[in-house]
């Protein structure tokens, strides 16, 4: 209705003008001259042009489509306004040749890419509309020719100007129109793929695939378009601020359809190579219509690592735009690799128990081998966070990487064969001395190794050999880190066993594992034996030390005294040793140990603990903080002295009596050692703790 | 594909319908449907009968319907085209969804609109700073366009 009162407005305008003119100058070119040298008749003129121009658009857009829809109209009113802006913006850019021929220019450029956007519109509403007409098509096809012809004529235009005139304001129109014919071309092909798709009754799966690429060669032809434009503006004028927007745009949608096809590609390869099949226990087992089309399932399905099963071509099409599990929303894509192996473990325990494939071991192995690295390679790939940029993640496996795993498992294999002469059954090997110092984390990677060894060592001798025995020596302090980083075992080598074997491995794995705790065991009690050792050291150095800087002679006093009299002695060295800061990193380093001390405390003797820990104590520390060393050293002097027996205890009773006779045979040796070299200073010290004080005594001597 | 899965949605909403929606094809143009929702109880929309129309693209499950209210409504994420912003309308948009679930999806929006990710500004201010007025502004749109 506004619409129509301005039109008519400017109607009666341009008649009055006109009226005037002629009313005025009678004849034709005097009137003319007129109307062009009076600046308010051209300004009404101009109005009037206008008027023409949207009449004339909204006369085609009647022609090619008919009644707009509310949707397209509104993409269209928002498309124009940053269309203008940066026209706008690109006059300031000419404001030299700044002309009404030039505005006449933009205006037609205006007007041409509102009907390619919405010829886009039009074309894509094709996929959602059921019922296409053949006069949409009609429209459609006529639009497109005209649109496609127009932009070349203007390209061209612009190319022989541009020849034959050099740069000028052309430029920017014959780039405006290539880009425009990229908008054309693009909306042929989908186009003709919507067509195509409507012709066959039945959904055309690979019809998003053509999309994604031909969106990709578009996406980069634009891109290259806009990069060789801004660098011949910059060249020639000055920077094309108009074109950064577009730019930008176009950029950014490159790169997503790069990233579409990318990624839809290696969630499919996935899916082909990495997910199992769901198997028909699964299937026949609660709901199993598949969630996307509503279908029931009863072949050719695929189950996610999340565990929800699909239909293997409903899953195509999803990842084609999406890749995620339609349930819950997995990526499956940037799945952590712990949960992949956990999944293919699942996978193994899955497969292991059906024996099909031991018959025909002999044939297959070889194969598996070759195959089996390569479906564990999207899973590599696939696991880690996808990088645009990276390039490395973005290329599909290298071959090398294929072919490598089948030499390093034959090694395993032969080395495996030579096994069960050369090992003994394992317990007590060294073997699992070996296994026991390589990598602590790793045991996961060892019992994968243990499934490839007992594999392949199947392959080659087809006779039920008890497979595996122990680990081959030094294979496993070699071999884990390569192939917890790279390989897991193969998912169907396990296939090839049979119940009592994967029983009998299991059992082998099981030894392995309590050998590697018991041995991780001793040495643990090795170590809090040498921790109190050295708190020893430190606490009698600290005591002598003492000694040596203090006015007073050291309280010495009976070790094995009651705790009250101990405390007395604590308050004695507190009150009468001075500041002296002789050991600086002994007061840092102190208090590690005492809280390891008191670690062991709770576990092992309460008692202890709440003896340490009484107030009194407590209050001394709080009082003497300058010399906390000395201090410290007296107060854990008696109850460190008194802890040893009573830490080892427990602990006796749960290790070997190896370990108890290697401390014992080590503390005799420290105890000789002291005997041959000095004489005992206090009589009341028991054996231990008068090595550790005449170790530290003399070590203070020497310095 | 879409035209099989459209029939079982319509099966399965007419054998269990969501309360306070209903829906169904316009005409016998399956891809086209109309839907109602009435204004949830404890919103400015109670008593409110609102229409939306619903297209649904021809690769379906993979791509989200189109989603419209055709009557007006005072809601800072639905705008006067009726276009509803809704994240599963959009990018979060799952195979696993069905017609029903968004409409009931939308019925939840219009109990606890997000302010935080507007489609029209201004209502979501005002949602925000002066909740009373809102309410009453979106009352008397009810009464004016959805009864």
């Amino acid at each position: 209705m506004r619409s129509l009162v301005l039109t008519g407005l400017s109607f009666m305008l341009t008649a009055s003008v006109i009226g005037n003119a002629y009313y005025q100058k009678k004849q034709f070119y005097p009137s003319v001259v007129y109307i062009t040298k009076s600046n308010p008749s051209m300004a009404v003129m101009y109005v009037q042009a206008l008027v023409f121009v949207v009449l004339m658009g909204k006369m085609l857009r009647a022609l090619f489509f008919g009644q707009l829809r509310a949707a397209e109209m509104e993409h269209l009113i928002e498309r124009s306004w940053y269309a203008v802006t940066e026209t706008c913006l690109a006059f300031t850019v000419f404001r030299d040749d700044f002309s009404p021929r030039f505005v006449a220019l933009f205006t037609l450029l205006l007007f041409l890419k509102c009907f390619h956007w919405l010829a886009e519109d039009r074309i894509d509403y094709m996929e959602r509309s059921p019922a296409i007409s053949w006069k949409f098509h009609f429209r459609a096809l006529s639009l497109m020719f005209v649109l496609g012809l127009l932009d070349i004529l203007f390209v061209r235009h612009a190319f022989y100007s541009t020849m034959s005139k050099g740069p000028s304001v052309q430029l920017v129109f014959g780039f405006e129109y290539e880009i425009l014919l990229t908008v054309v071309v693009m909306t042929f092909i989908k186009y003709l793929l919507h067509t195509i798709d409507l012709q066959s009754q039945n959904p055309w799966d690979n019809k998003a695939v053509y999309l994604l690429y031909s969106e990709l060669v578009m996406g980069f032809i634009r891109v290259i378009l806009y990069v060789a434009f801004v660098f011949i503006m910059i060249k020639v004028h000055t920077f094309p601020l108009f074109a950064i927007r577009p730019m930008y745009l176009t950029v950014r949608a490159f790169q997503k359809a790069a990233q579409d096809v990318i990624l839809s590609r290696r969630a499919i390869r996935n899916m082909n190579t990495l997910y199992p099949d769901a198997t028909p226990e699964e299937l026949s087992s609660g709901d199993n219509v598949c969630i996307i089309c509503r279908e029931e399932m009863t072949s050719g399905c695929k189950k996610l690592p999340c565990g929800h099963i699909f239909h293997t071509s409903c899953l195509r099409s999803w990842f084609q735009r999406q890749q995620t599990c339609p349930t819950c929303r997995l990526e499956v894509l940037r799945m952590p690799r712990p949960q992949q192996q956990q999944q293919q473990q699942q996978q193994q325990q899955q497969q292991a128990p059906q024996p099909q494939q031991a018959q025909n071991q002999n044939g297959q192995a070889p194969l598996d081998q070759m195959q089996n690295p390569f479906q564990n390679m999207p899973g590599m790939f696939g696991g880690m966070p996808f990088q645009w940029n990276g390039g490395a993640g973005a290329v599909p496996p290298p071959n090398p990487f294929m072919w490598q795993p089948p030499p390093q498992q034959q090694q395993a294999a032969g080395t495996a064969d030579q096994a069960p002469s050369t090992t003994t059954p394992l317990s007590s090997s060294p073997t699992s001395v070996a296994s026991a110092t390589s990598t602590t984390t790793s045991q996961e990677a060892n019992s994968h190794i243990g499934g490839n060894v007992s594999a392949t060592s199947t392959s080659p001798s087809s006779a039920p050999v008890p497979p595996f025995p122990g680990f081959p020596p030094f294979m496993p302090a070699m071999m884990p880190p390569m192939f917890s980083y790279g390989f897991p075992s193969p998912p169907s080598s396990m296939a090839g066993l049979s119940d009592e074997e994967l029983r009998v491995m299991e059992g082998v794995e099981r030894s392995n594992v309590e050998a590697r705790i018991q041995w991780l065991r001793d040495i643990q009690a090795l170590l809090d034996g040498a921790m109190v050792l050295i708190n020893q050291y430190n606490t009698v150095a600290s005591q002598v030390n003492s000694r040596f800087y203090s006015a007073n002679p050291p309280p010495v006093v009976p070790i094995s005294t009651s705790p009250s009299s101990t405390q007395q002695q604590q308050q004695n060295a507190s009150n009468t040793s001075t500041c002296t800061n002789w050991w600086p990193e002994g007061s840092g380093a102190r208090p590690k140990y005492s809280s390891t001390i008191s670690n062991t405390h709770t576990t092992d003797s309460p008692k202890e603990r709440s003896g340490s820990l009484s107030s009194p104590s407590e209050k001394v520390e709080k009082s003497a903080n300058c010399d906390k060393g000395g201090s410290k050293g007296a107060t854990g002097l008696p109850q460190k002295e008194e802890e040893i027996p009573k830490w080892s205890n427990p602990r006796e009773e749960e290790h070997s009596d190896e370990m108890h006779e290697v401390r014992k045979r080590r503390l005799q040796h420290f105890s000789q050692q002291v005997d041959t070299n000095s004489t005992s200073l206090e009589k009341d010290k028991n054996k231990d703790f008068t090595t550790g004080d005449k170790n530290s005594a003399n070590s203070e001597d020497k310095h | 594909m879409a035209q099989k899965r459209i029939k079982k949605e319509l099966q399965d909403f007419g054998k269990d319908p969501p309360t306070n929606c209903s829906a169904g094809p316009v005409g016998d143009d399956l891809f086209h449907w109309q839907a109602t929702i009435m204004g949830p109880t404890e919103s400015p929309y109670f008593r409110g009968v609102f229409f939306l129309t619903i297209n649904f693209p021809t690769d379906y499950p993979f791509k989200p319907p189109k989603v419209a209210f055709t009557t007006r409504i005072y809601h800072p994420n639905i705008n006067s085209n009726g276009s509803i912003c809704l994240d599963i309308l959009r990018s979060q948009w799952s195979p696993a969804l069905t017609i029903s679930k968004v409409l009931l999806s939308i019925c939840s929006l219009l109990t606890d609109p997000n302010p935080d990710d507007p489609l029209v500004p201004e209502i979501a201010r005002m949602y925000k700073t002066d909740r009373e007025k809102y309410y009453k502004v979106a009352k008397e749109w009810t009464e004016k366009y959805a009864q």
